[in-house]
């Protein structure tokens, strides 16, 4: 490439690499910089954070309740996804409108309805009571479970999308190559398939991850008491306009966020590498 | 470069708020933006309060309902130098807050009560208490065991003669109020034991009792609502004036003053505003004006304390009113005070509280 | 070289096989026979059911109705994974997170082989199509030629008796395309395998095949050797379809009187009257089979032509001629010393064989089953 190309080819970068900084880098910074500077340099806003058992529990909790989420979002979009590429091209249009519907209503409202279904009083219970399986309601709102239901029915479209826009990209030719090869069915999916979309499934995962890290309405409203997350502890401190304190948490947030996304990274090369090497199906 | 870029993002916030905000870029000298409540309240306030008041004075409000918290913004508006509203609402809690980061303007009291006719606790310094709401525990009559009547704290932490699910606020603001009067500490002396360690372990070890009992933590008064009405849980403190929304749909469910929790709400203007005087109008005519808040109580039950306000007042309705002699008897007076001094390492202790 | 069972050449009998969809006949009533070690190519435009007859034998379609057998015993209703078929396809199918090696050992690692004898096998496959070095290769870092190598030493290294080939050179370019095509004559000779190809090149059927199948709407229209599709096309269809030909309409005046009125010449048959009734009513005619009248004799047709236009072909030269009646034909030779090239406009005599000239059938299929 000659040196005159490069120069115009970078300058093209040049506008989104400007909103990169202008809107991502530099407020994280300006982050970073409230968490150690208020007004003079300081490390209080930290030694508060570790010193108390709070806020690297919640940390924690956010943690594994994403994780658990994302989990479950993959296991179950992951044939939802395989089950719509392998339509006809028309029939695909169709089931992806359907997994977009609930991507036009507010999380809240979605919480909200989760309510309704899964109280004392609600849907669920009704159906139960109604047809003589339990005298009581059973206590299904205000648990963690419910926090799962909900989340990863907020998050599922997401996950699905991306798992099959990953999908598209296989040739389903290689199905057949495979199967005219030996493979039965399933060994052709674990072989073939899967390690060829397991990277955009993995990708999905890592955003619905990333997604559920930073939620805080859904859990607040479904959850039971101990669910509470990360970002409701930064919403009440920057209430109390505890802005340094806030800009701590946010970075041990985003810490703690990007650690995890390295560990899923690494989890599923390793994953992957055993899908593809050696040794009998 | 570091530092065009952080002004260029700062326009830029300004610029935000400023679409946020709506058509106020070309006010005239004769309107004021005002930071209020939207929903019902809004609407309510639009009919009761912003017509008359530009009729009594010709000032115009531009009113922007708040949609995420205000105190951030507010403090990003003075820090930056665009302060965007002329007057605005702040909380019990929030008020203190705005004092000890400077956000507001002192308040002209001779022209807003020259005559000194507004009760002394509600002329703060920097803010003029302008209603009153009360977190009171409401109850569904429906689900009270046969004859029997809930009446106190007391009650509510009583699980054996009271069965059934409840719920509490996920804050600590009020809760360990509550807790120390079911354990029966005297109204007025409530700040005072929990000022001390002791005290404080008192409200919590009371709390730890009601704890497995409490279905949920809300943290909307809306949801509040929704709790209440699907009967998720039967006995749930709440503000007073979501009452009518339960009776309204037919909810058999009724307040508990006794031991409520009464807040007060204040006017409050930013520092720094081009229109000093028309806001401080707006706040005397939205703090004194009887006839007006008569008017406003009839939509929602949360008055103020205009001189005359309960004279010529239904009755009935007036038995509606936190500030209702005697209602107000029965209830204490939360400390905005001490929340404010307090509320950072007794948050964290509640949350830790929490997750046990 | 790969020592072979005695399976791998096996014979495939397609016996009344019809698919459907819906309303759509892909197949009707498909027969076919091929012997073992056979190299058959199934020849025809998109749609004239080629591939679909391919995917049945492979098992990635099901039959609507008929029989499919190989070596004489049915497979129909096994799946793919256990006919023990060898198939390349069109755009490689590599396995593009395995490299070169895992591809082709994929086949027998299912086979649960030993190690020892998957990393033989891969080897002596490899070796063949000239690629033992490449085993650590990923596909994306290998050319289209060397994919192809690829995708085929896979397809023969689990020994399959038969081996199903779908428009596997389509993507190549046309060095490639020619020099893979003596490849896989070479594989086809040392592996004595039988091979089913699906093609819609009609070159690249001609060079390759013993015979071919010429398809039409889900049916076989012409199956024969290469040289007797070429020079006896059956119908219309086929003549049209296997390399550039004339077509020349003509009218029956008496059993032994025909008319081309294309031409404007009447012509007297002296022998093989039969072939030219039962609804044939027209020609076909190689463009290499005019010539420059020259000489001419009873059995020579004779005509006047105009020179259109004119293609150069390297040692070829075609012209489009046109005849008095407005007719374009197409009319090649040979360049030499002896022969100058014709101008635009230049008059002259055309003259062919009436032993050159093929009465076809007008219908396009149904006809000549194997």
């Amino acid at each position: 490439m000659s040196t005159k190309k490069k120069i115009r080819s970078t300058w093209l970068l040049w506008p989104a690499l400007f909103m990169l900084v202008a809107f991502f880098l530099i407020p994280t910074l300006d982050i970073l910089r409230a968490s150690v500077y208020d007004p003079e340099f300081t490390t209080k806003h930290f030694t508060k954070l570790f010193s108390s058992n709070v806020y690297l529990d919640v940390l924690w909790r956010t943690i594994r309740l994403s994780c658990i989420v994302a989990l479950i979002c993959a296991v179950i979009a992951y044939p939802i996804s395989y089950f719509i590429v392998q339509r006809p091209r028309k029939q695909q249009i169709f089931f992806l409108f359907l997994v977009f519907i609930p991507l036009w209503m507010s999380v809240l409202i979605r919480s909200y309805a989760w309510m309704v279904v899964l109280g004392r009083e609600g849907l669920i219970n009704a159906i139960l009571i109604g047809l003589g399986f339990t005298d009581a309601p059973v206590k299904m709102l205000f648990t963690t479970g419910a926090v799962y239901v909900a989340m990863v029915q907020i998050l599922l479209p997401i996950q699905i999308v991306t798992c099959y826009s990953a999908m598209t990209e296989i040739d389903l030719d290689l199905m057949r190559a495979a199967r005219i090869l030996g493979a039965k069915p399933w060994q052709a999916i674990r072989r073939v398939f899967l390690p060829l979309s397991l990277d955009g499934t993995v990708t999905g995962a890592i955003i619905v991850f990333m997604l559920s890290m930073g939620f805080f309405i859904t859990p607040a409203l479904v959850g039971g008491r101990k669910d509470i997350m990360m970002a409701n502890l930064i919403e009440f401190q920057v209430n109390q306009l505890n802005w340094g304190f806030a800009a701590a948490i946010s970075i041990v947030l985003l810490i703690g966020t990007v650690l995890c996304v390295i560990i899923i990274k690494r989890l599923s090369k390793i994953l992957t590498g055993r899908l593809v090497g050696g040794g009998n199906a | 470069m570091t530092k065009i870029l952080r002004q260029v993002a700062k326009v830029a916030v300004a610029t935000l708020v400023v679409v946020g905000s709506a058509n106020l870029a070309l006010a005239d000298d004769k309107e004021i933006t005002f930071s209020g409540s939207g929903g019902v309240v809004g609407k309510v306030s639009k009919e009761v309060w912003f017509g008359p008041f530009e009729k009594a004075t010709g000032i115009k409000i531009n009113h922007v309902a708040a949609e995420a918290k205000r105190m951030p913004q507010l403090e990003a508006m003075v820090k930056s130098g665009n302060v965007l509203w002329d007057a605005m609402e702040v909380s019990a809690s929030d008020y203190p807050l705005g004092v000890k980061k400077g956000l507001y303007e002192a308040v002209d009291y001779s022209m807003v009560d020259p005559d000194n006719k507004l009760p002394a606790d509600t002329r703060e310094e920097f803010g003029v208490a302008y209603a009153a709401y009360s977190q009171v525990l409401i109850v569904r009559t429906d689900k009270l065991p046969d004859g029997k009547k809930m009446e106190s704290w007391a009650d509510f932490w009583d699980v054996e003669n009271f069965p059934g699910p409840r719920a509490l606020r996920g804050r600590a603001e009020d809760n360990l109020e509550f807790a120390l009067l079911a354990d029966g500490v005297p109204a007025d002396e409530i700040y005072k034991v929990l000022s001390t360690e002791d005290g404080l372990d008192r409200a919590f070890a009371k709390l730890d009792e009601i704890k497995p009992h409490i279905t949920t933590w809300w943290t909307s008064g809306a949801q509040s609502v929704q709790l209440l009405s699907d009967g998720e849980v039967y006995f749930c403190p709440s503000y007073n004036g979501r009452i009518t929304t339960l009776v309204s749909s037919g909810i058999p469910a009724e307040i508990v003053w006794n031991g409520g929790a009464m807040h007060k709400s204040y006017l409050a203007i930013p520092k720094g505003t081009k229109k000093l005087k028309e806001a401080t109008e707006y706040v005397k005519y939205r703090t004194t004006s009887a006839d007006r808040m008569r008017e406003y109580v009839t939509h929602l039950p949360y008055p103020g304390w205009a001189p005359g306000l309960f004279d010529g007042m239904d009755p009935k309705m007036a038995a509606g009113m936190p500030t209702y002699p005697q209602n107000q008897a029965v209830q204490f007076s939360a400390s905005a005070e001490f929340w404010a001094e307090n509320l950072d390492a007794i948050q964290e202790r509640w949350t830790e509280w929490l997750l046990q | 070289m790969i020592e072979r069972d005695v399976e791998f050449g096996a014979s495939v009998t397609f016996d009344g096989v019809s698919k459907t969809y819906g309303a759509v006949k892909a197949l009707s009533d498909f027969n076919l026979s091929i012997q073992p070690g056979e190299f058959v190519t199934l020849l025809g435009p998109s749609g004239s059911g080629k591939t679909t007859a391919l995917n049945v034998l492979a098992g990635f379609v099901e039959e609507t109705k008929g029989d499919v057998r190989v070596n004489k015993k049915s497979i129909l209703g096994l799946p793919p994974e256990r006919r023990n078929i060898g198939m390349v396809f069109q755009n490689y199918s590599l396995f593009p997170h395995m490299n070169v090696f895992e591809n082709v050992a994929f086949p027998l690692r299912l086979r649960k082989m030993a190690q020892a004898e998957i990393k033989k096998k891969v080897g002596e496959s490899l070796a063949m199509v000239q690629l033992a070095e490449f085993g650590d290769r990923m596909p994306n870092e290998l050319s289209g030629g060397q994919r192809q190598r690829v995708a085929f030493a896979r397809a023969i290294v689990f020994e399959p008796s038969v081996l199903l080939m779908d428009e596997p050179l389509g993507a190549l370019d046309l060095k490639l395309r020619e020099a893979m095509q003596l490849e896989i004559k070479r594989y086809h000779k040392q592996l004595g395998c039988t091979i089913l190809f699906v093609t819609h090149d009609q070159g690249e059927a001609l060079a390759l095949s013993d015979r071919i199948a010429v398809m039409g709407e889900g049916q076989i229209v012409q199956i024969d050797t290469p040289d007797r599709i070429y020079d006896e096309p059956n119908s219309k269809y086929v003549a049209d379809f296997i390399g550039t030909t004339n077509l020349l309409d003509f009218e029956r005046l008496s059993p032994s009187l025909v008319r081309f009125s294309d031409i404007g010449v009447d012509f007297q048959l002296t022998e093989n009257k039969e072939n030219w009734g039962q609804g044939r009513n027209s020609i076909s005619l190689r463009p290499e089979k005019l010539h420059r009248d020259i000489s001419s004799n009873d059995q020579m047709i004779t005509f006047d032509v105009t020179i259109e236009e004119y293609l150069f072909l390297g040692n070829i030269i075609q012209y489009s001629v046109r005849t008095k009646s407005g007719k374009t034909l197409l009319f090649q030779e040979h360049r030499g010393p002896s022969v100058p090239i014709l101008n635009r406009g230049e008059a002259l005599k055309l003259a062919f064989s009436i032993t050159d000239a093929r009465p076809l059938e007008e219908t396009t299929h149904g006809i000549g089953r194997a």
